[in-house]
């Protein structure tokens, strides 16, 4: 008679434990805390950047609702495992940079943008054409961050809770796993 | 249809569905009301929770394909067969899908999801007794554990939440989460508010805009504020209360828990549009109030409607005002 309830409350151990030490959304993973906590997509998002071999790096963000469903598992489950699967997934696409480079825009406090900072990224996009990357061989970086709101201030801040840096073997290996199967 | 096969399986029943259901009571009175809870008092409840669970896996059930075909196999069957729904069979096949369902998605599925699979198997226990009240006595005992377990852990995961507990959650929410914006609106938030924070929020998103010090303040109002303590205060007491109530297992704190539960099932789920769980709570509750508090369980009757109505686009119609 009590079978159901003792697994539900090693479920329910299990959930709280991941989401204490592996933050794992207090939403998902079978706890009891549904609007607990502002710990879901709403509050955490990823940078992803191609790294090239001499140190440029650039940001991926025309990413395909395949690409981001799994990221977004990642950021549900933020486990440097999970982000290398998304990691790979978004690897598969054959990405080319746009000829012009986009400027990164300084925004202040107030939300208002007051200048073009040195820094300018080229605007990556998946392509259908031959990959290259067997010969430049880039890197993938997968910035994870968390926005936390302070009610009395009225202020959003964001801050980089972990970057995970993907090797070109690492990305590849899952290539070669997918052979296996 | 479903109702006429319905009735003919609560036929079928025999003996089982008479000795629950016979109150030995007259109708209490000619009134239409009256008539529904003496109607409610018969429903035979293990018959009518299966039936209710059924419809839950099909409406508000796993995304995962497996699932999906399982539960419209055992619809169709039903529907073919009524006396189905008493076979142990029907709800194993049902969990053992969700079940793997949950084992392959587990960390992308919300939590109420897993409720639906632990009623299954519940379910699927209480078939594998022949005795109606032992099937009673299972299914009585774990509604009641798991609506302590649901709204006691979820007021301590809320208390133990530093975002849940400043209202922060709840007023960010208001803002940025597209689901509340009609109910923002309803209690006079301008939905304009909530884009230009949005907006913002984007440049901390971006890889294309650098925000001084990552930190942005926004247009917030004190309404919002206002409403997102409200509601998380009310939230965690309606919460705490429900399961400390019914951990008591008195008649007179039962009836205040079962308004507890009514009264949340009808005000949450109007604006969270987290309908499955709502579905299984109202479940959880008409399975104990049914034979305690018919009058209640009518209740929980409506809710099923209500959270049906409450799928209508009310919000796009709110927005559009």
């Amino acid at each position: 008679m009590f079978c159901v309830p003792f697994v539900s409350l090693i479920v329910v151990g299990r959930q709280v434990y991941l989401n204490m030490h592996y933050g794992l959304s207090t939403w998902k993973g079978g706890g009891m805390g549904m609007f607990a906590a502002s710990d879901d997509l709403s509050s955490r998002y990823a940078k992803v950047f191609l790294a090239q071999a001499d140190g440029s790096r650039d940001p991926l963000v025309q990413l395909k609702s395949e690409d981001f469903e799994i990221l977004n598992r990642a950021l549900e489950y933020p486990t440097r495992r999970n982000f290398l699967r998304a990691a790979r997934q978004i690897n598969h696409d054959n990405w080319i940079p746009a000829y012009q480079r986009r400027p990164v825009l300084v925004v202040n406090a107030d939300g208002e943008p007051v200048s073009a900072g040195a820094k300018s990224y080229r605007v990556m996009t998946p392509s259908e054409l031959r990959s290259d990357r067997e010969e430049k061989s880039p890197s993938m970086e997968i910035q994870f961050w968390n926005i936390t709101y302070d009610p009395r201030t009225r202020h959003e801040r964001a801050w980089l809770v972990e970057t995970y840096v993907f090797s070109p073997q690492e990305l590849s290996t899952s290539d070669a796993e997918q052979k296996n199967l | 249809m479903r109702s006429a096969a319905f009735a003919r399986a609560s036929a079928n029943g025999g003996g089982q569905s008479r000795s629950l259901s016979a109150s030995g009571r007259p109708v209490a009175d000619s009134s239409k009301f009256g008539a529904l809870i003496e109607f409610v008092r018969n429903l035979d409840l293990i018959q009518t929770v299966g039936l209710l669970t059924l419809v839950l896996t099909i409406i508000f059930g796993f995304d995962y394909w497996l699932f999906r075909i399982v539960s419209r196999v055992c619809l169709l069957l039903f529907v073919l067969q009524p006396r189905v729904l008493r076979r142990p069979q029907l709800w194993f096949s049902l969990a053992l899908a969700g079940t793997i369902s949950l084992i392959v998605e587990w960390e992308k599925i919300d939590n109420h999801k897993y409720l639906l699979d632990y009623w299954m198997w519940i379910l699927f226990i209480v078939h594998l007794f022949a005795q109606p009240e032992r099937q009673r006595q299972v299914i009585l005992v774990n509604a009641r554990f798991f609506l302590c377990l649901i709204f006691l852990a979820a007021s301590a995961q809320k208390l133990s939440s530093p975002s849940y507990r400043s209202g922060a959650m709840f007023e960010h929410y208001l803002y940025v989460d597209g689901r509340f914006t009609a109910f923002g609106k309803l209690i006079g938030l301008d939905p304009s508010v909530g884009d230009a924070v949005k907006k913002r929020l984007m440049f901390l998103r971006s890889p294309f805009a650098e925000v001084e010090g990552n930190d942005i303040h926004i247009a917030g109002s004190d309404r919002a504020r206002v409403a997102g303590l409200a509601m998380t205060w009310w939230d965690f007491s309606v919460q705490f209360c429900i399961g400390a109530l019914l951990l008591i297992r008195r008649r007179r704190t039962d009836a205040i828990a079962h308004v507890l539960l009514l009264f949340f099932i009808f005000t949450t789920y109007l604006p969270a549009p987290v309908f499955g769980f709502g579905w299984i709570l109202a479940i959880m509750g008409f399975t104990l109030a049914k034979e305690q508090f018919p009058r209640l369980a009518v209740a929980y009757v409506v809710c099923f409607f209500a959270i049906l109505l409450y799928q209508l686009p009310w919000r796009d119609w709110v927005l559009k005002s």
